[in-house]
């Protein structure tokens, strides 16, 4: 692979190319097993490879891709990474310029996996999804059963013309549960351990059975049933607790996303859209309450946005985003953290393959855990609604205006939690919200969750990122029953 | 242009060579080329050139299928992949109504394609985007521009043991073109969106014009949250009923109980001007002439003069739903098969006409980030963009800051009032979930609260 790299840097660099980077992967490794209803969901293996070569001229990115990782294929993609650079310039309202890092030389980073998912026999594999899957069928009301597991392995080599270099290998692993019970036009879901597919990790096959899908199949089938006959969560502003893995979606969504630096600078403004956080507020903002304690933290372990170096060759970093409540920092790639007079990238330029451009995307973006456990939380609340599981998630374009839907609601009175809620939806404005938050969970509460379906791009890209979270306590949020 | 690649054939021989006698078996062979040029602040921020083969095997033993892809194509990999994909289906629940693969029942053509789309160079792309960014720049001086524009090609061709072997190509190209005034406060925008199996056929002039000349003059006011009559531009629509096709009409959602649609096939779900084919061999749509099991794609009735109809299937599902022969409908993955080529019938209205009998309510020019609330009642939730306006006595007064709905689809298609004469192409970047629509003005779309731009 190292001659490749050296062919494709070779092939890039031209009259008025500044810069190269390419990104070998050989291979790229997934594995989706899924049981529907007792029958075969996609069960698929695949393996990919392919070449990104990536180029700066003194005005202009260019990017092209092949996956075929013959010399003559990988010549050709620098030369359209060349060609459409220099296109691309010729619209260019100024000169281009990133900070200057120290990338790695000969690097590696390799994910700590105890026992390969891929090794794993697929009957294996399979005999548990079929038996978890049988357990959600508790009552002929559940009507449809999920249970799935994914795995994705990437060997990647990168070099970039500075004489950056590294390699690594990266295993993700995940799997969940999903019961749907029906009644009439009434359709209730209940997922573990969280919706969309379960939790996921930087990890091996030891992650999935840490898991307990089977011991915990009844229990979900049973609360999707429970929910057909649950009242309707009431409406009117109360005071919120939100369980870690919607307090985790809620970071993603009203935080990570706002605080990408190229969003801030209007990058994205033709699809993501862009952010209500200026470029003027980047230490000034106060963006939540004091409770609130936000990092992106690349070097945590086990984190689905954990690495070794970015895809620009910048080390992994854990990079303050919100201090005691003020907006201290932002994602930020080379070009961006140059743009705001930074000396160096938060390193978080990451590609979700060999064929997509490196963009700012989160890494882990966790919520610091505070000092109360679970019950405190709750010793809190007179009268309020506990939330957990997401069910929908929408949010508008400048990250503001948010309505989410969670799979169960639960009633707290007087500090205990009380009956199934059904179809809860709370909804707010990212300020307003996260200045309400008044009290967030300790260590107990907290816990790393992995985000399998990060969309951002055109041409999309999927991306897997981390989110630590505690519950949560909010007050005077606008709830509802859907 | 060959349908395939030249060594198309031959890589499926070799692929075919490898595996047993007596083993069913289809697998697809993709080669795509793509050009995306993405534009921002008013000039070219992410130029990209994509080469992609990848070759999908499916296998089955004994009615158990197992799947597998590769990029690569030479024979260690080609005994990769009969490896991978037998494994997987020997792990594989049996399909026990899988009605096995379909011979070849005659030639399948495509159905148009452009040459001059699938080979467009890099910098011709760049050069359209250079006269978007320089028309939207003539008719608002001084705005910030933003979008992209697709430009590609994909050819497949499907292979499988009961005797077919089918070749299809398409062309596309997409854009999108967002004009803004970041300086008004709130800011201001325009949006504008398009999509053609030819390249020719899109004026880059006219998108920037038609982004810049939509953004108001004004800036937009608040407008309080409640139940209005809206006017739902094309992409709006396309939006809602590329839900809708997911929610209503795809195979699974029916396997599974949760269609919201499963207790009204056959009833009336609205007015008989609503009339949805979707038909990948229409050309006003973004034709495709096969799918990803090689069957012909069949035009398929989803509201047919406001009756219910449907689901689409593939092979697995028309057999487990008992639906006779496919409708053509399969997809790679596991969200099973959907609606892609949705075509609905024009109205009679004029834009202006539109507008005037919308009297006093909403125009929407597009929805952002729609989610499903519930799927039995195809509740969705979602955010208007890039040009929302009030309606007032038939005339556009101003526009309006933007709104979060949180509505049935389902009631909208019952409360149709009037759907517009021009239609248009609308489809992702690389030619899915394709839908075309007109304008529609349609009464009780609940808004449920607003945002502050």
């Amino acid at each position: 692979m190292e001659d490749l790299l050296r062919l494709g840097l070779r092939a890039a660099l031209a009259s008025g190319i500044v810069y190269a980077d390419v990104r070998v992967y050989a291979p790229e490794r997934s594995e989706h097993l899924s049981v529907r209803n007792g029958k075969a969901g996609a069960l698929a293996h695949a393996v990919r490879s392919g070449v990104g070569v990536r180029v700066r001229t003194d005005r202009s990115w260019g990017f092209a891709t092949t996956s075929d990782l013959a010399p003559r294929s990988v010549r050709e993609a620098a030369a359209l990474a060349r060609r459409v650079a220099r296109a691309a310039a010729r619209s260019a309202r100024g000169p281009l310029a990133v900070t200057s890092e120290t990338g790695p030389s000969d690097g590696e980073y390799r994910s700590d996996v105890r026992t390969d998912p891929f090794d794993v026999p697929r009957e294996r594999k399979m005999a548990l999804l079929i038996e978890a899957e049988r357990r959600l069928h508790v009552d002929p009301a559940v009507k449809s059963g999920i249970a799935s597991f994914n795995a994705w392995s990437e060997e990647k080599w990168f070099a970039s013309s500075e004489g950056a270099s590294y390699r690594s290998r990266i295993c993700h692993v995940g799997a969940g549960l999903s019961a749907t019970a029906i009644r009439g036009t009434e359709v209730q879901r209940r997922s573990g351990p969280t919706s969309f597919g379960g939790d996921f990790h930087q990890a091996g096959w030891e992650f999935i059975e840490g898991l307990r899908l089977t011991e915990t199949a009844e229990r979900i089938g049973r609360e999707s049933v429970g929910l057909l006959d649950a009242p309707t969560a009431p409406t009117g502003p109360t005071t919120v607790v939100l369980d870690s893995d919607q307090l985790a979606l809620q970071v993603h969504e009203s935080v990570g996303h706002a605080v990408e630096l190229d969003r801030i600078l209007a990058m994205e403004a033709g699809y993501a859209g862009t952010s209500w956080v200026g470029e003027k507020d980047l230490g000034q903002l106060t963006y939540g309450s004091p409770a609130m304690e936000v990092v992106a933290d690349a070097t945590e372990p086990g984190g689905l946005g954990s690495f070794g170096w970015d895809d620009e060759g910048v080390p992994a970093r854990r990079v303050p985003i919100v201090h005691e409540g003020r907006l201290v920092g932002a994602l930020s790639s080379r070009e961006t953290a140059r743009r705001e007079g930074w000396e160096r990238s938060g390193g978080a330029m990451r590609a979700s393959s060999y064929d997509r451009t490196p963009l700012i995307r989160m890494t882990n973006v966790d919520l610091q855990p505070g000092e109360l456990s679970f019950d405190e939380l709750l010793e809190g609340v007179d009268e309020g609604i506990f939330l957990s599981t997401n069910r929908s998630w929408s949010i508008d374009d400048r990250r503001l205006n948010f309505q989410f839907g969670t799979e169960v609601g639960r009633r707290i009175v007087r500090g205990e939690l009380g009956a199934l809620l059904r179809n809860p939806i709370y909804s707010g404005m990212t300020p307003e919200f996260w200045r309400s938050l008044d009290a967030v969970g300790n260590r107990s509460t907290w816990h790393l969750w992995g985000v399998p379906n990060c969309g951002k791009g055109q041409p999309g890209q999927v991306a897997r990122v981390g989110h630590g979270a505690p519950a949560g306590r909010f007050r005077a949020v606008q709830v509802r029953g859907g | 242009m060959a349908a395939t690649a030249p060594d198309a054939g031959r890589v499926l021989d070799r692929l075919f060579d490898r595996i047993p006698a007596g083993t069913a078996a289809d697998a697809r062979l993709l080669d795509q080329r793509w050009t995306t040029i993405r534009f921002a602040n008013s000039y070219i921020h992410q130029p990209h050139v994509e080469r992609e083969r990848s070759l999908t095997l499916r296998v089955g033993l004994d009615g158990r299928f197992g799947w597998a892809t590769t990029t690569a194509t030479d024979p260690a990999a080609l005994d990769a992949l009969v490896r991978e994909a037998t494994s997987m289906a020997r792990v594989a629940p049996p399909e026990k109504k899988f009605p096995g693969f379909r011979r070849s029942d005659g030639p399948v053509r495509p159905v148009v394609f452009s040459r001059a789309t699938a080979e467009l160079r890099p910098e011709a792309a760049a050069e359209f985007v250079r006269r978007v960014i320089a028309s939207a720049d003539r008719a608002s001086p001084g705005a910030r521009v933003s979008g992209v524009l697709n430009v590609g090609d994909r050819r497949l061709r499907v292979r499988n043991t009961a005797g077919l072997d089918r070749a299809d190509r398409r062309s596309l190209a997409q854009s999108s073109v967002l004009v803004e005034r970041p300086e008004r406060d709130p800011p201001v925008s325009g949006w504008t969106e398009t999509a053609d199996w030819d390249v020719r056929r899109m004026s880059p002039e006219a998108l920037g014009r038609e982004a810049a000349e939509r953004v108001a003059p004004a800036a937009p006011r608040p407008v309080p949250p409640g139940e209005y009559r809206v006017l739902l531009g094309g992409s709006a629509v396309a939006e809602m009923m590329g839900i809708l096709g997911y929610l209503g009409f795809s195979a699974q959602s029916f396997e599974e109980g949760w269609s919201c649609l499963r207790s009204k096939v056959g009833r009336r779900i609205g007015d008989a001007r609503v009339h949805v084919v979707d038909d990948a061999r229409d050309p006003a749509s973004l034709p495709q002439a096969l799918d990803w099991e090689g069957s012909r794609k069949r035009a398929t009735p989803l509201i047919e003069h406001g009756i219910a109809r449907g689901p689409v299937t593939d092979l697995v599902s028309a057999g487990r739903l008992g639906r006779g022969p496919t409708t053509g409908h399969a997809l790679p993955g596991d969200v099973g098969p959907q609606p892609e080529h949705q075509v609905m019938a024009a109205g009679d209205a004029s834009a202006e006409e539109l507008i005037r009998e919308t009297r006093r309510g909403i125009l929407v020019t597009r929805f952002w980030y729609v989610r499903v609330v519930h799927p039995g009642h195809s509740t969705i939730t979602g955010m208007t963009r890039d040009g929302t306006y009030l309606i007032e006595r038939g005339e556009v007064v101003g526009p309006a800051r933007n709104l979060r709905f949180t509505q049935s689809i389902l009631e909208t298609v019952a409360h149709v009032r009037l759907l517009g004469r021009e239609r248009r192409r609308y489809s992702d970047e690389r030619g899915s979930g394709a839908v075309t629509c007109p304008a529609l003005v349609a009464d009780r779309f609940h808004f449920t609260s607003a945002t502050l731009f």
